[in-house]
């Protein structure tokens, strides 16, 4: 299976996390029980998801950023 | 069903602007992750700012989830929101409706868990209704459902107690009250009971005499 690279997942988390305010916004304003059950479910769902996407890759980064210096490599070429 | 832009409102609208400005942006412009900035600047706007309007609509979300006209706008609470918005009834919860201390919110006061995790235990409580409509009761027609429907437990008088104590002198001055007490605090004798102050919504009930 081919690994999404790390900025695509990091458009991908972009992305929810939009889809996810939008949820959260929309209940704000429309308090009907179908805007907030998604909102609070849903919603949080494609948040927290987008947030761990995020910190996977970060921590990601930094391990090759760290596994790079130990071997004294030349810095490879920055992910997008 | 009518809102108003609140103080939590307006901090959710802020953080919801400033979480999509930031991730617009990186969209737009794709800078390299490596950069220190772009690490900060996507942990404000997939993490902090996110948070932010999640916490305040979780708050505004649970508010809006107790006010009686949110319990009525969904269609199988139609008959019960219609005797508690009818000021000519007489039934327990349509006198709780009237009241102007909790009127507004008076299905949540009668029918919620209280303490500190009260919105939070209620609404997972009210998932579970939800549920059991969906798999067994969605496509019952109103007249069976309200021979056919059934609490999913006893309705407990310490909801009741809440606000009517039982400790003050005029209520153990009524001689039922008094003679039942030990009942009523037990949970023996419902409060919401026919003979007592209920049926809460008679409307459910049948009539006299019916078997349930």
């Amino acid at each position: 299976m081919k690994i999404p690279s790390a900025a695509r997942v990091l458009q991908a988390a972009c992305a929810l996390a939009l889809v996810a305010i939008a949820l959260m916004i929309w209940s704000l304003f429309d308090p009907r029980p179908a805007p907030i059950v998604l909102a609070m479910s849903v919603g949080q769902i494609l948040g927290t998801l987008s947030l761990v996407a995020f910190l996977g890759v970060v921590v990601a980064d930094l391990r090759r950023a760290r596994f790079e210096a130990a071997r004294g490599d030349s810095p490879s070429p920055p992910s997008p | 069903m009518t809102s108003h832009v609140s103080l939590l409102t307006s901090f959710a609208l802020v953080c919801a602007a400033a979480a999509a400005a930031i991730l617009i942006t990186y969209l737009v412009r794709r800078p390299p992750l490596r950069d220190g900035a772009t690490r900060v600047w996507l942990l404000l706007g997939l993490g902090v700012f996110p948070i932010g309007v999640a916490f305040s609509g979780n708050i505004e979300g649970y508010e809006a989830t107790k006010s009686r006209a949110f319990c009525g706008s969904c269609h199988v609470m139609g008959a019960h929101a219609a005797d508690s918005n009818d000021a000519e009834s007489r039934s327990l919860a349509s006198r709780h409706g009237r009241n102007r201390l909790f009127g507004g919110e008076s299905c949540y006061a009668c029918h919620a868990d209280y303490g500190m995790y009260g919105t939070i235990v209620t609404k997972i409580g009210g998932l579970r209704h939800v549920w059991l409509y969906y798999t067994q009761y969605k496509d019952v027609p109103l007249e069976e459902a309200k021979k056919t429907i059934h609490l999913v437990e006893p309705y407990s008088n310490a909801t009741c107690m809440e606000c009517h104590s039982t400790r003050l002198d005029l209520w153990r001055k009524v001689p039922d009250h008094a003679s039942s007490l030990d009942d009523v605090r037990a949970g023996r004798v419902s409060c919401a009971s026919a003979g007592c102050h209920g049926f809460a919504h008679p409307f459910t009930k049948p009539s006299s005499g019916e078997k349930r």
